[in-house]
């Protein structure tokens, strides 16, 4: 069915011509990234072996297996999607490599931003998953202390469950709204439809109490 | 006593002094007229100047030279006139198939191998009769609980982004341009993709249900069974066919038309909804002929850049034109929450559609003046040319042309005899209903009057409209190629377009002959005068008040 596709084809999308414009307007999603697709999914901008400026030599080989899905998220109220782990933890200078392992029917990603521009084409390492399908992939993170967002960039995953942190060495704080690790930034209040009502009937007792009391005082 | 004496006279004082005039009385203002004349001239308040406007660039460029003729994959990609293009390279993978294209064509497609999978030719004419469609769901404008703003942000208009759901074709990797960027990636966007396949084909469409929502595909009026071959529910409507696709899932639909025709697609759970946030696109079957390759979607719909060989047969070119009406009642919803319980409560219980008129008119997914960027109708003299049209909206649509009629040729995807087609300058489509218009650009004075920029629009009011300030809603133009500028944006005479490219134009903040009578019609300043008398009266009754209370409570104490 898919000739081509068989095989792991390394690319580099999109001849630089017009360099400028293809940071500005990315029509196709991933120009001037280093590019595997395969019928599994993606792995973009994958790196073995070329250090950070900051790192002397890879301090330590992680291999990481982390699952998505709907499964993941069935235990976190409101939450729709979900991934085995929302939080992966580094030394800084280590190889870390990731299979990502998709449950659901439909595409998933465990895309990490930030990363140092002049090794990773727009800061990312990206896998993407087709339903059902894993893919492993391979990246170097930086020599100092800091946390990473990792995200699943279908529209609304994130939003809905797909939102983690990679913390390398001893990070630079939690980022907000990671499920099973931080508060939501803007969470809804989730009170009573009577509030008002409770918060009028509340001032009103409390009034009329303190009135009484300091009459009598 | 004294002090209270001096609030009081004072106070009654400066109401007398301070009560305007103009509110006298009539019977008092005529007597006075009587013995002292009119009051002396004094000149009503200056024009104030209105909001610069900031117009946004007419016609995007086009960096990629998309708009242009390509040969790609041995498919031949007509040129598109417009200012904003599809890119050629998706065109051509919908056109042979994800699965029959080079690893370069797919790339730079953007689309997955499995976005259209094309199989065997049945019957040996030169064409793949086995076709299989993937559909994703995606979220315009959402909610986030981590900004206030939308997320994956789409504009139907300058400054306008109501929350959207839209089907999509399988694309790899952001749903956003770049990471820094919050707008939606090129090809994702309102309307659904029209699909295109030909009479008899084998057609596979599978839901991957990427939303957090339920939903299902509904053919309306495409030939499919009751069940699929597998015996599963294969109508799309929860309550009598099958479960819907929950979050995380796929479900695979199947047809074989027997005849051609314009159809529908649409997710049929909550559809009032549902179908009204976005869910649903055009449905052609073309009719079948040898060697006939279709471009299976047509991304935004508009012009056809691959059209099919019996398209070729009597017309010259051919336009999908999907109108849609849009509630901003319903669509902000999902912005106003995360939780998809909450807004889940907040669209399919609190929502009442049964009280609530439309506010934003789309064509092909965007309102005036971006219309004017990529749904225009661009053709010459003596072209003949076919506009698949439908109407997704809830209320109906009276589709208007200037400088042309209308033939009906097909209606809900059966042809109309020839003894009942008239020549027609409204046709009026019902909710939900095709028809299939012959646009014939012959200059007879009946079917056309000859070369020019003529608009076509729903003359029902509201549709002309962006939330009731006009021009907006979906307001389009048929364009003759003499009249176009070289980029692609039409030669348009009368007045500037800066304010309707300006946010704040939709926003009621520029009043809307400013840009060629500035002054004449623009907001009025303020009358100082009257503001200082209003201001004294409202002093002079909070010393009155403030003598009444304290009048009240010294009687209260007994004193």
């Amino acid at each position: 069915m898919k000739p081509a596709a068989c095989f792991l084809l390394s690319v580099m999308a999109l001849v630089a011509s017009r360099s400028v414009a293809q940071d500005e307007v990315d029509h196709s999603g991933h120009s001037g990234h280093h590019m595997e697709v395969m019928p599994a999914g993606v792995v973009m901008n994958e790196n073995l072996t070329e250090l950070p400026r900051d790192c002397p030599e890879i301090s330590r080989d992680y291999a990481f297996t982390i699952k998505a899905g709907r499964n993941f998220a069935s235990d976190i109220p409101g939450m729709i999607y979900g991934m085995s782990q929302h939080e992966v933890r580094v030394l800084p200078c280590s190889r870390v490599e990731v299979t990502f392992i998709n449950e659901d029917q439909v595409r998933h990603q465990w895309m990490v931003h930030g990363l140092p521009k002049y090794l990773y084409p727009a800061g990312m390492f990206h896998l993407e998953a087709a339903g059902g399908q894993s893919v492993t992939g391979t990246f170097i993170v930086p020599g100092d202390d800091q946390t990473f967002l990792v995200h699943c960039d279908m529209a609304q995953h994130m939003e809905k469950g797909m939102r983690g942190q990679l913390v390398v060495g001893d990070g630079s704080g939690n980022l907000w709204n990671v499920p099973g690790v931080s508060d939501e930034f803007y969470r809804f209040n989730y009170l009573p439809a009577s509030m008002p009502l409770l918060a009028v009937l509340v001032l009103a007792v409390t009034f009329v109490a303190a009135f009484w009391l300091a009459k009598k005082a | 006593m004294n002090r209270r004496r001096w609030l009081f006279v004072t106070a009654l004082t400066l109401a007398i002094v301070s009560y305007p005039p103009q509110w006298y009385p009539l019977p008092v203002r005529l007597k006075l007229t009587e013995w002292f004349g009119a009051m002396g001239f004094r000149a009503l308040p200056e024009s104030v100047a209105p909001p610069a406007t900031m117009p946004v660039e007419f016609c995007p460029p086009d960096p990629e030279n998309w708009r242009e003729r390509h040969l790609i994959e041995g498919v031949e990609i007509e040129a598109s006139e417009s200012c904003e293009a599809d890119n050629p390279y998706t065109i051509a993978a919908f056109v042979r198939g994800t699965n029959n294209v080079s690893q370069d064509t797919l790339l730079k497609s953007g689309l997955t191998a499995d976005a259209v999978e094309m199989g065997r030719d049945l019957d040996g004419d030169g064409d793949p009769d086995e076709i299989h469609i993937r559909l994703e769901v995606a979220e315009l404008n959402g909610g986030s609980a981590l900004s206030r703003g939308p997320v994956t942000s789409y504009e139907i208009a300058p400054g306008i982004e109501p929350g959207l759901w839209v089907f999509a074709p399988k694309f790899v990797g952001m749903a956003v341009e770049n990471f820094e960027s919050r707008w939606a990636r090129h090809s994702l966007r309102l309307p659904s993709p029209s699909i295109r396949i030909e009479q008899g084909d084998k057609v596979l469409i599978t839901l991957e249900n990427s939303h957090y929502m339920p939903h299902t595909v509904h053919l309306h009026g495409a030939d499919h069974g009751f069940l699929t071959s597998a015996g599963e529910g294969n109508d799309g409507v929860p309550f009598t066919s099958e479960m819907p696709v929950m979050p995380g899932h796929a479900r695979t639909y199947e047809l074989q038309p027997r005849h051609p025709g314009t159809m529908f697609y649409h997710c049929h759970v909550q559809t009032h909804v549902h179908a009204m946030m976005g869910l649903q696109g055009l449905f052609i079957i073309e009719p079948n002929r040898p060697d006939n390759w279709l471009q299976t979607m047509n991304i935004g719909a508009g012009l056809v850049r691959v059209p099919s060989r019996s398209l070729k047969e009597s017309f010259e070119r051919e336009y999908d034109l999907h109108y849609l009406d849009i509630d901003k009642q319903l669509n902000e919803r999902i912005q106003q929450y995360n939780d998809p319980r909450l807004i889940t409560r907040s669209m399919h219980r609190e929502y009442d559609i049964t009280d609530s008129p439309p506010d934003y008119f789309t064509l092909n997914g965007k309102s005036f003046p971006y219309t004017f960027r990529e749904s225009l109708v661009v053709g010459t003299m003596g072209q003949r040319i076919r506009l698949h049209v439908v109407n997704g909206g809830a209320k109906g649509l009276a589709l208007h042309t200037h400088g042309h009629k209308f033939v009906v040729t097909d209606r809900d995807g059966d042809e109309v005899p020839e003894s009942a087609r008239s020549a027609q300058d409204v046709v009026w489509l019902a909710t939900s209903q095709r028809v299939d218009l012959l646009l014939d650009l012959t200059n007879d004075g009946k079917h056309a009057y000859g070369p020019g920029i003529w608009p076509f629009h729903d003359h029902q009011y509201n549709g002309v409209t962006t939330d009731g300030i006009a021009p907006g809603g979906n307001i389009s133009a048929i364009v003759y190629a003499d009249y176009l500028k070289e980029g692609g944006w039409p030669k348009t005479r009368g007045v500037s377009w800066d304010s309707y490219f300006t946010p704040a134009y939709y926003r009621r903040e520029i009043p809307v002959w400013e840009s060629y009578a500035p002054g004449l019609f623009s907001d009025t300043g303020l009358d100082w005068r009257m503001l200082w008398r209003v201001i004294g009266l409202c002093l002079a009754a909070g010393i009155l008040a403030g003598l009444l209370l304290s009048w009240l409570t010294r009687r209260g104490r007994g004193q």
